[in-house]
C-alpha cells in the first residue's frame, strides 16, 4: 500500500493491552462513523477539509469520551461537534490533522457529490443562498432526518427554539425561491442574512 | 423537507462508499493512539508506559503542523543521520534558549549528525534523541513526530511558526522546535524532518502546489495528464507513480487523455500524480462495496 498513513516515521507500536476506553471508544466509533460521514460530506465542497473535520470530532470524542452520551445521542453529540468544527473552518481555522492521512487521501480519489439540474438545482441554489443557521435547521430535519427535540439537542437549544427557527428558515427559503423566479436568468439570488430564533 | 432531502450532496450511503472500512479503521487507531486529553478520570496511572503522539494533534496550534502529510509508505524508515551524508560536529545543531520555565529547542541545523543532537540535549541533562526522516522542501526543518515516556511525558509542546510551512488547507501554523519544561524527567525521542537526497522518497510530504513545493503555482487540477506532464516537464519534474482509485499504476499504464485530481510531493523533483479517466473525482470502479461497518447501525 503506498498511503500508509504515518509511514515508517509515524506508525509505531500500539500501546497497552486490552483498555475499557478505547473499546468504548471504538464501540461508538463503529456506530457513528457512517452518519458523521455524511453529516461532514453534506456540508463542505472540500474532501480534504471534511477529513480533517471528521477526524478532529473524533479526536474531540476520545479526548472527551467521559462527555459523550451513551446509545444514539451520541450521534446527536457528535453532530454537534461537528458542526463546530466545520465553523472554525469556514472562519478559515484549518488543521491538517496527519491522522486522517488515509482517509483524506481515499476522499480526494472518492468524493463525488450529487449534482442537481433544473429546478432541483434552483432550488439548490436558493438553499445555499440561506444564512448557516437557516440552512443548518432545515438541514438537520431534511438530511439527517432529526425530529425537532434531536436537532435542539444539536443546536444545544430548545425544542421550541428549533421550531420557530424552521418556521422562518422555510419562510427565508420560499422567499429566495420567489426572487430567483423573478430575477431574470443568471442573476444571482441575493443573499438573506437569517437571524437564529 | 423531501425537496431539501433531495439536494443533499451525498447521502449517508454514498459516503460510505467514498471510504474503505480500512481508512477509517486507521483513523480509529491513529486517534486512540493520542493521549486521552485532560479528562483521563477513568484512567489508571501508567507513569511507565510509553506512547506516541503526533505533534500536530495535542496542541491545536501545532495541528496544522504534520500537514497533508501523505506519508509515503517507506520501508526501512531510515531516521537516518545528515542530509548529504557528511557529518557536522560543529555545536549549535541545536539551539537552546532559557525562556521562563521552559527552554525552547530549535532545530539550527537540519543536515548535522543525530549524535550531534544527542550529545547537545545531554549536555542540558536533557534525555533526548532526535532523529531526521527526509521531508517534502515546506517541511524541512519541522517536527514530524514526538514520542514520550516518564513522568512528565505530556509537558514537551511544540513551538509553532507562521508561514514556515503550509498546510493545504489555507493554514501555516507550523512546529518548528520544542518547548521542553527546565527539570524535565521523561525520556523523548522527536522525529524531524530533513531534505532529501537527490532520489530519496519522502517519508512525510504535503501538497504539490504548497509554497516550496515543485508544483506552486500550476493550476492542474482537472487538467488532462498531457496537459499536466508537459507544465511538468518544464519544470525538470517527473512522475515515476500513479495513483488511480486506490491502486498504483505507472506512466506507461496512464493515458495523455486521463484527468490529474491531485498531487504530492515524491521526492526531489519528482512527483505522485492522483489521475483517472472522467474529469472529476469518480469513484466505484474496483471499489469494494462498503461493508457494514459503515452503516449508522454499525
Amino acid at each position: 500500500m503506498w498511503w500508509v498513513s504515518k509511514g515508517a516515521t509515524l506508525r509505531y507500536p500500539q500501546p497497552g493491552g486490552p483498555d475499557e476506553r478505547r473499546h468504548r471508544f471504538e464501540q461508538m466509533y463503529a456506530a457513528n462513523c457512517g452518519p458523521i460521514l455524511g453529516y461532514v460530506l453534506r456540508r463542505t465542497e472540500n474532501p480534504d477539509d471534511a477529513a480533517d473535520v471528521i477526524a478532529e470530532t473524533f479526536l474531540t470524542a476520545w479526548r472527551r469520551l467521559e462527555a459523550v452520551p451513551a446509545g444514539d445521542e451520541a450521534r446527536l453529540w457528535l453532530y454537534g461537534v461537528a458542526r463546530r468544527v466545520l465553523a472554525n473552518y469556514r472562519r478559515g481555522e484549518r488543521r491538517r490533522a496527519v491522522l486522517a492521512d488515509r482517509l483524506r487521501a481515499e476522499l480526494a480519489a472518492g468524493y463525488r457529490p450529487a449534482q442537481c439540474t433544473g429546478e432541483l438545482a434552483e432550488f439548490a441554489a436558493a438553499f445555499r443562498s440561506l444564512a448557516e443557521a437557516d440552512r443548518e435547521v432545515l438541514a438537520l430535519v431534511g438530511w439527517e432526518g432529526l425530529d425537532r427535540g434531536q436537532a435542539a439537542a444539536v443546536l444545544g437549544c430548545s425544542r421550541n427554539a428549533v421550531r420557530i427557527r424552521l418556521h422562518r428558515a422555510r419562510r427565508r427559503l420560499a422567499d429566495a425561491r420567489g426572487r430567483q423566479q423573478a430575477n431574470p436568468p443568471g442573476e444571482p439570488v441575493s443573499v438573506t442574512k437569517g437571524e437564529p430564533a | 423537507m423531501s425537496q431539501i432531502r433531495s439536494i443533499a450532496p451525498v447521502s449517508d450511503a454514498d459516503a460510505a462508499r467514498m471510504v474503505s472500512d480500512a481508512a477509517l479503521a486507521d483513523l480509529a487507531e491513529q486517534i486512540t493512539m493520542t493521549p486521552a486529553g485532560p479528562t483521563t478520570a477513568n484512567r489508571p496511572p501508567r507513569v511507565r508506559r510509553r506512547r506516541w503522539w503526533l505533534a500536530g494533534i495535542p496542541a491545536a496550534a501545532a495541528a496544522s503542523a504534520l500537514i497533508a502529510a501523505v506519508v509515503i509508505a517507506h520501508t526501512g524508515g531510515s531516521a537516518a543521520p545528515g542530509g548529504t551524508g557528511q557529518l557536522r560536529h560543529d555545536a549549535h545543531a541545536l539551539a537552546f534558549t532559557r525562556a521562563g520555565g521552559y527552554i525552547d529547542v530549535i532545530v539550527r541545523d537540519p543536515l548535522a549528525d543525530q549524535a550531534s543532537y544527542n550529545a547537545e540535549f545531554k549536555a542540558h541533562g536533557l534525555d533526548i534523541t532526535l532523529s531526521l526522516v527526509p521531508v517534502s522542501p515546506s517541511l524541512v526543518g519541522t517536527v514530524v513526530a514526538i514520542s514520550t515516556s516518564g513522568p512528565d511525558g505530556d509537558s514537551i509542546t511544540t513551538i509553532t511558526a507562521k508561514g514556515r510551512c503550509w498546510t493545504g488547507g489555507g493554514g501555516s501554523e507550523c512546529p518548528v522546535g520544542l518547548k521542553v519544561p527546565v527539570g524535565y524527567r521523561g525520556q523523548a525521542a522527536l522525529v524531524f524532518g530533513r531534505a532529501a537526497r537527490p532520489g530519496e522518497q519522502y517519508e512525510s510530504t504535503t501538497s504539490a502546489s504548497a509554497p516550496g513545493e515543485v508544483m506552486h503555482g500550476l493550476n492542474y487540477v482537472g487538467k488532462r495528464v498531457s496537459t499536466v506532464r508537459a507544465m511538468l516537464s518544464e519544470r525538470h519534474v517527473t512522475v515515476p507513480t500513479y495513483r488511480y482509485d486506490g491502486r498504483v499504476l505507472t506512466p506507461g499504464q496512464v493515458p495523455g487523455t486521463w484527468y490529474v485530481y491531485d498531487a504530492i510531493p515524491w521526492a526531489p523533483q519528482q512527483v505522485l500524480l492522483f489521475v483517472g479517466p472522467t474529469p472529476s473525482h469518480a469513484y466505484g470502479a474496483g471499489r469494494p462495496a462498503p461493508s457494514p461497518s459503515h452503516s449508522p447501525s454499525g
